[in-house]
């Protein structure tokens, strides 16, 4: 899979985990879907997709 | 079943995107991302908005790199010591709401305040991350267990090496609250594979190992990692620790208030910047960038604390730094020899600079002295001198500590150029450490130690 493919997924993935994350009101759900945000983020700063410094705390 | 794919264990890079990236490329990224940790640092942290409105900068005016180097200013610990200071313990240093904390450290406060450091859950996963890059270059993958005898404080050393174990998915066996003999035999009971260690302690165990009739080259650890001091980009305190452990020796770079900044090359002469996560300049004492293949202060910009910004910090470590390939692959930017010095530590002899950890490579060439040393620097009407005290290796009989002091004199001075004293001590005369050892004595006056010039923040 080339970069830009990856980028793509991981893209999509981290707009449906934050969607997910207003969404739930399971503060177990929303504590994970947290991390998966993060995770998605961390994964776009790897392959040079700068964007926010911290999403968790951007995002409020 | 493997944790990771077998064609994925097998890359030699933990991130081959940007561990290969061209020089060029490199700079670009590094650009967007130090103009996204300025603008943040701006809005968020008191102490950076003013230390920028004092200089007449705005974040959108770093347009390019000479402007980065250029327009922003440097800053010191004392600055975030007095931004703490404000309102204890984060004060105007800080840019989240504490209740974005995951974990919190301090410095030991030996020269003065301590320093705190504040870590998001963010920033501790990028710590970890940040020690990976030695694990996956030096061969350790998940199936690995690495022994940590050190113990769980409040300072940050090696908690930010054990973040990177769960990074990598591997096993940490804990020798927390221990002596050193109980973690010997925690060694023998549990057989790690990889040790983390100061090279102090590393070789400390050594005696506890020889004390109770230990062969520590015996045991299952195949890999030491030693952080916290140079040592493991010193060729023969290295080769010290390799021999003792019968294992191979890597290192670790790293600064507390920053986070592990330079993971060790796998070729093992030098150390990389972390460029995922970190930028750097190497500046002369006026402040000024200094060529590749020159030595000076390191300053450091993070991209990982986000709790506590540092943009352009000066760590008051001598490198030297270079962008040819030392030869293991990576195109990051590589610092042959790791840490040289402190900039405080710098002696200047007769016009020759002498780095602490020559003086310390220099002592290993002498056969019959051990490698716990002092190194004593003093000043007289118009130059540094320096007295190196060190033990003897056990087996020496004392009558010939003479011999010893002439023989490491003229070492110094063949390799070196100029006369160091040596004064030989008997064999535990000199205190040991299990995290960072004292070894540089400074007795000069302040006025004759390094003083970074030019575009300081103060």
């Amino acid at each position: 899979m080339t970069r830009e493919e990856t980028l793509e997924r991981i893209r999509d993935l981290q707009a449906r985990v934050q969607e997910l994350r207003q969404a739930s009101d399971n503060p177990a759900i929303e504590r994970t879907m947290q991390l998966l945000d993060l995770y998605c983020h961390m994964a776009r700063w790897e392959l040079g997709d700068v964007q926010a410094m911290i999403p968790e705390a951007e995002a409020r | 079943m493997k944790l990771y794919k077998p064609e994925v264990e097998a890359q030699r890079f933990w991130n081959p995107y940007t561990q290969t990236m061209a020089r060029a490329d490199l700079d670009r990224l590094h650009l967007r991302k130090l103009q996204t940790v300025i603008a943040y640092a701006y809005a968020r942290s008191p102490m950076y908005r003013k230390l920028l409105e004092r200089h007449k900068v705005r974040p959108e005016q770093i347009r390019t790199m000479d402007d980065f180097v250029k327009r922003l200013p440097f800053i010191d610990k004392k600055e975030v010591l007095d931004a703490q200071a404000v309102s204890p313990p984060f004060g105007e240093a800080l840019a989240v709401s504490e209740e974005f904390f995951h974990q919190r450290f301090a410095t030991s406060g030996s020269t003065g305040a301590p320093l705190h450091i504040p870590l998001t859950y963010h920033s501790a996963e990028l710590w970890g991350e940040s020690w990976v890059y030695v694990y996956w270059a030096a061969g350790l993958r998940a199936r690995h267990s690495f022994y940590f005898p050190f113990n769980w404080g409040i300072f940050a050393a090696f908690w930010s090496a054990y973040m990177g174990v769960r990074r990598l998915g591997a096993t940490v066996v804990s020798g927390g609250g221990l002596d050193s003999k109980a973690r010997l035999r925690q060694i023998e009971q549990y057989r790690p594979d990889v040790m983390l260690a100061t090279p102090t302690y590393a070789l400390y165990l050594g005696e506890t190992a020889r004390g109770i009739g230990m062969d520590l080259a015996k045991t299952s650890i195949s890999h030491v990692i030693v952080a916290g001091e140079p040592g493991g980009s010193i060729p023969a305190t290295r080769q010290a620790i390799e021999d003792l452990w019968g294992a191979k020796c890597y290192e670790l770079y790293g600064i507390a208030e920053l986070g592990p900044t330079n993971p060790g090359c796998p070729l093992q002469g030098g150390v990389h910047l972390c460029e995922d996560w970190y930028h750097a300049l190497v500046v002369d004492e006026s402040g000024n960038t200094v060529p590749y293949g020159e030595v000076g202060e390191h300053i450091v910009t993070s991209y990982i604390q986000d709790g506590q910004p540092l943009i352009k910090y000066r760590t008051h470590d001598l490198v030297r730094w270079t962008d040819r390939p030392c030869g293991c692959g990576t195109t990051w930017l590589y610092y042959p020899g790791g840490v040289l010095g402190r900039t405080d530590h710098m002696i200047i002899v007769k016009g020759v600079n002498v780095y602490p950890s020559a003086v310390e490579a220099m002592l290993h060439r002498v056969t019959g002295l051990s490698e716990h040393y002092e190194l004593h620097v003093g000043r007289d009407a118009a130059n540094d001198f320096v007295t190196v005290k060190a033990e003897a290796r056990p087996e020496l009989d004392e009558r010939r500590y003479g011999e010893l002091r002439r023989d490491a004199e003229a070492v110094f001075k063949s390799a070196i150029g100029v006369s160091i004293g040596v004064e030989v001590q008997k064999p535990g005369s000199l205190p040991r450490y299990e995290l960072k050892a004292k070894r540089f004595f400074d007795h000069r006056p302040a006025a004759h130690r390094w003083q970074l010039g030019g575009r300081t923040g103060a």
